[in-house]
């Protein structure tokens, strides 16, 4: 398990090296920029980057035929995310020190909280989808949530006002463990399920 | 005799490709050259033994264990070469040595370093830039490095020229000195099994035909030649395939002994070269199907 995860790193050389650069960039550079959406590009970096490898047929044929389970194929894929949004949260907040760019902890929540449920969502379509179909499936989505997102806007309107009050009567603590509590509940049964496609998947 | 590979009763359905009930049994410690047309069901057979396709029905066994209990420990044992590179392209062959190796626990550095040197691979050259040639011989220095008891290779010599075809067929021979090692392998090139495989299967629209040992094909089968003048509804029954023309017929007989009583000296008897067999039979099987 831990050399498919370490698999990344040797994969993804070149994309490394430039992560440092691109990341300062945006710290240096985009300071119209929320600190989370810093902190959320990091994160999604090596990980997604992995999937566009792992894309590939040729990519599911070598895994599946060294020793190892269609399980642990799936979970290095899990696992190595958390491990590698960590790391890249970890350098990236090491950058924003080093150039003397404040930030809060609260920005790297939010920034790690959009990531994972980005990721949960993500992730089972690179098994559900045929290699290649997956760009135009996220441009559809993009699209049909640009259209739809001034719909649902209206829609939630009525409930918006009656969520906000409810969020500002439970303590933050009680916030932020719900948060966590719900993201750990998507990113797993997403991972349950990417578990389940993957298991029948023929390649 | 231990069956290194077993399938018992497969059926997988395609769209427009169907294997039913498939029976095979690949034996240990010998070379079984898997042969067929293109489009025969070469690479989907091959494809369930690895378990990269699942049997809608029946069961795959490979060292006598099931794929959906010991997915691992088959692998472990298993040496691959499939017709396409599926390396990283992007990598060199020290990176992918080191995508791989850590997967075996019987990896052999010195081995894999070994047939680098061997095959005259560059170790740091992407393998995008590499020769089909060289990326068959990559493929192969990864499945030779881990001491793998079977060697599963789907074309391995499909698209190389004659020198190195010739060169892999030695590392083959060097390969099954330990008695216990196993080569399957599918090819539509039969001229290379002639010398090197044990045993032959050959497989026409996901059906196994036969599979049985070169020996045993070579003194069972043989092209018969003729005066048409010799054929009528009794002696066409002893050749699985006949072709006329106007200077006589030749034909394919599996029974050598019984064409010899029927026809004595009025006919020729050859050799028939594996190419030959897969011809006429699979001609005679398109012929009732």
């Amino acid at each position: 398990m831990f050399n498919l995860i370490k698999r990344d790193l040797i994969i993804q050389k070149v994309q490394l090296v430039l992560f440092v650069p691109c990341i300062t960039f945006l710290i240096l550079i985009g300071s119209h920029l929320p600190d989370f959406y810093i902190f959320m590009f990091a994160g999604i970096f090596i990980p997604i980057n992995a999937y566009s490898y792992d894309e590939q047929a040729e990519t599911n044929i070598l895994l599946n035929s060294l020793p190892y389970t269609r399980k642990q194929i799936i979970a290095s894929r899990y696992i190595g995310a958390i491990f590698y949004m960590a790391l890249s949260i970890g350098l990236a907040s090491t950058l924003f020190y080093l150039f003397g760019r404040s930030f809060m902890l609260t920005d790297i929540a939010i920034g790690a909280a959009i990531t994972f449920i980005l990721f949960a969502f993500t992730f089972p379509l690179f098994y559900l989808l045929k290699p290649g179909y997956i760009g135009t499936v996220i441009l559809v989505g993009i699209v049909l949530i640009t259209i739809l997102s001034p719909h649902a806007v209206t829609f939630l309107q009525d409930y918006l006002i009656p969520i906000v009050h409810y969020l500002e009567s439970i303590s933050t603590s009680t916030l932020y463990l719900g948060s966590a509590g719900f993201i750990v509940i998507v990113y797993t049964v997403s991972w349950l399920f990417s578990q389940t496609v993957y298991q029948r998947k023929a390649f | 005799m231990e069956n290194v590979i077993e399938l018992r009763d497969v059926s997988k359905a395609f769209k427009t490709f169907l294997i039913k009930d498939m029976n095979l049994q690949i034996k240990q410690g010998y070379v079984t050259g898997f042969i067929g047309a293109n489009g025969a069901g070469k690479s989907t057979v091959i494809k369930l033994m690895m378990n990269l396709l699942r049997p809608d029905k029946g069961e795959v066994t490979v060292f006598g264990l099931d794929h959906a209990t010991y997915a691992k420990e088959i692998k472990e044992r298993i040496g691959f070469v499939y017709d396409n590179n599926i390396f990283y392209n992007a990598l060199s062959l020290k990176d992918i040595g080191k995508i791989v190796a850590p997967a075996y626990k019987r990896w052999d550095q010195t081995q894999f370093k070994n047939y680098i040197d061997r095959f005259e691979l560059p170790v740091h050259k992407p393998i995008k830039k590499f020769s089909k040639g060289m990326k068959m011989k990559a493929s192969l220095a990864i499945a030779l490095s881990h001491n793998a008891e079977l060697i599963i290779m789907d074309e391995p010599t499909a698209g190389l020229d004659p020198m190195f075809r010739r060169e892999l067929l030695d590392i083959f021979q060097e390969l099954m000195v330990d008695e216990k090692r196993s080569i399957f392998f599918s090819t539509h090139i039969t001229s290379d099994l002639d010398r090197f495989a044990d045993y032959i299967a050959l497989i026409d629209q996901g059906e196994i035909l036969f599979n049985q040992p070169i020996d045993e094909l070579q003194t069972q089968y043989a092209i018969v030649k003729g005066s048409t003048a010799l054929l009528d509804r009794d002696t066409e029954a002893n050749f699985i395939k006949i072709d006329r023309s106007r200077n006589g017929f030749q034909a394919l007989t599996n029974d050598v002994a019984k064409v010899t009583e029927v026809f004595g000296n009025h006919v020729v008897m050859e050799r028939a070269s594996l190419e030959e067999i897969m011809y006429y039979v699979r001609g005679a099987r398109n012929l009732y199907v």
